[in-house]
């Protein structure tokens, strides 16, 4: 019972994990973009949460309709006023310009919100839970959390194929400068697949500081986890990133119920497992 | 015909990589309705001509003027909402998406319609492309012919006043090439001004009125296709750089002999 009590709580946490993933895989996907600044915006989006959830008194959920929005804001002008311009210079200077960004976002983190670390008042979010049998019970919060990330990815995934600007979007990430002489603003919808990409990272990050507690530098582990569930299930697949993050999420937890510091490495090596046997992923496949 | 400033113009265009020049200060205009053919030995740079109008490259000096209006500084997107459509050489469908997604794409952004005229548009273009059967298709699944067909719906769903064609009759068969013809001879007689640049010389001829032939980045000759065809200067370029694959003059009478220089399929540029 222990055993499948593992299974279920690393299937939520892998939510956690596909959410933290799929706006990484969706840079990744469109522009060929690897923002390793990613781990650290979710972090400063849970200390955003902590300021809205403190300042106004809200609870975590409704806090997540005031720093989501802002973060696509945020988002479409890091894409439009920093990235692009490396993009335009070469893949690797977004690399070394991701980079940057992360090192200055971790340490502004540390100036303004000191090196303590916080976690998120879920309230009653975090005590309440289905007690599902004596050994197996799903938090609430987990559980909303799990929720958020199917619904995310399935909306997405909708978007990217029903909706006008989706279809920019794939168009986009076949061939840029096709889609541009077919008359799509290329920086425009880069833009767009940034906000939507931050708004998924705004999200991810609030729910973090709803699991676990946070300082300026858990950026780094989190993106980490977001690549892994991202490699695990298959570049560009957004199907696959949450399969991804659901295999990374029971890995670690079945690791941790062999030995409580083993959760951590489990996952890592079904990683290099699936990195060495598939490297394609579980679900290769484009941004479709 | 036409108002004062011509469809399109160049400027004293000039375009370098390097060393390699592959436009010195090229002058033209081309007036709305005009049917444009461009010959040229690979590597003279019709293909990065195309690119400089069409807004993929910048040119290094000189000005592209629409409608008598600088366009050398706006983007690819921006150059065809203003009317420039375009093919490439080697097909770039967007590979994960329908056949019917490809021009939909084109019809909503290029051509600036809403979903309804967009769907019709698109549905327009596939029928008059010959794709129809193929629109629920992934573009990467889709042979040579078709993908050659898609970069014409593509274009053509942006609903160019300026239509520039990069070798779609390549590779083609002749009746493929004859349905091809008959298709842009069609987007001509709406008014759309076309350039076409093509080895397969037959099948411009039954297309355009005028004819350039570009070398080593400049315009060595302009005129009808008979006189360029005849022109000496061509004749040696053609004689020079590809032995033998000379398009000859009054081909059109004698049917298929025209020039396709040996290295056919190669990137021109």
């Amino acid at each position: 019972m222990a055993w499948l009590n593992a299974v279920v709580q690393g299937i939520l946490l892998g939510g956690l994990y596909a959410l933290f993933a799929c706006g990484l895989s969706l840079l990744f996907g469109v522009m060929r973009v690897v923002n390793l600044a990613h781990g650290d915006f979710a972090v400063l989006a849970a200390y955003l949460g902590l300021a809205v959830i403190t300042g106004l008194h809200v609870p975590l959920l409704w806090s997540t309709l005031a720093v989501a929005p802002l973060f696509a804001v945020v988002g479409y002008l890091v894409q439009r006023l920093i990235i692009q311009r490396s993009l335009e210079v070469s893949p690797l200077t977004t690399l070394l310009v991701t980079f940057g960004l992360s090192v200055v976002l971790q340490n502004a983190m540390l100036e303004g919100f000191s090196a303590n670390s916080h976690s998120l008042p879920s309230g009653w979010l975090a005590a309440g839970s289905f007690r599902l049998t004596p050994q197996l019970s799903i938090g609430h919060f987990s559980l909303i959390v799990f929720a958020a990330a199917v619904v995310v990815i399935v909306s997405l995934q909708l978007f990217l194929s029903r909706a006008r600007l989706g279809r920019q979007i794939r168009a986009t990430a076949d061939d840029a400068e096709a889609a541009s002489i077919a008359g799509t603003d290329v920086r425009h919808v880069f833009g767009i697949a940034a906000a939507i990409a931050f708004a998924t990272v705004a999200l991810a990050g609030l729910a973090f500081g709803g699991y676990s507690s946070f300082d300026p530098g858990a950026g780094t582990q989190r993106l980490i986890f977001a690549f892994e569930a991202v490699v695990i299930g298959g570049v560009g697949s957004l199907w696959g990133t949450l399969l991804g993050g659901v295999v990374l999420g029971v890995s670690q937890a079945l690791g941790a119920q062999v030995d409580s510091g083993f959760g951590v490495l489990a996952g890592h090596l079904v990683f290099l497992a699936v990195l060495a046997i598939r490297p394609r992923g579980l679900l290769p496949g484009r941004v479709t | 015909m036409t108002p004062a400033a011509p469809l399109l113009e160049l400027d004293r265009v000039s375009k370098r990589f390097g060393r390699v020049v592959v436009a010195e200060s090229l002058s033209l205009a081309v007036q709305a309705g005009d049917a444009v053919g461009m010959v040229g030995p690979n590597g003279a740079g019709k293909s990065s001509l195309f690119s400089v109008i069409s807004g993929d490259l910048s040119p290094n000096t000189g000005e592209v003027l629409l409608d008598g209006r600088a366009v050398t500084r706006l983007d690819a997107s921006a150059r065809c909402r203003l009317g420039i459509g375009r093919t490439y050489q080697v097909p770039r469908s967007f590979g994960h998406m329908t056949v019917f997604e490809n021009v939909l794409v084109a019809a909503h952004r290029g051509a600036g319609l809403a979903a309804g005229a967009a769907r019709e548009l698109t549905v327009a273009v596939l029928d008059e492309t010959g794709l129809r059967p193929d629109a629920n298709r992934p573009a990467l699944r889709l042979g040579l012919l078709q993908r050659k067909r898609l970069e014409l719906a593509r274009a053509l769903a942006t609903r160019p006043r300026l239509l520039m064609l990069d070798e779609v009759a390549a590779g083609l068969t002749d009746p493929e090439v004859r349905q091809l013809v008959g298709v842009i001879q069609a987007v001509r007689e709406r008014g759309v001004a076309v350039i076409w640049v093509e080895h397969v010389v037959r099948a411009l001829v039954g297309v355009v009125d005028r004819l350039i032939c570009l070398a080593g980045g400049r315009f060595i000759s302009d005129g009808t296709p008979e006189e360029v065809l005849a022109s000496p200067a061509v004749r040696e370029v053609f004689l020079g750089t590809d032995s033998g694959g000379l398009p000859r003059a009054g081909f059109a009478e004698h049917g298929e002999q025209g020039g396709r220089p040996p290295s056919d399929g190669d990137s021109s540029s």
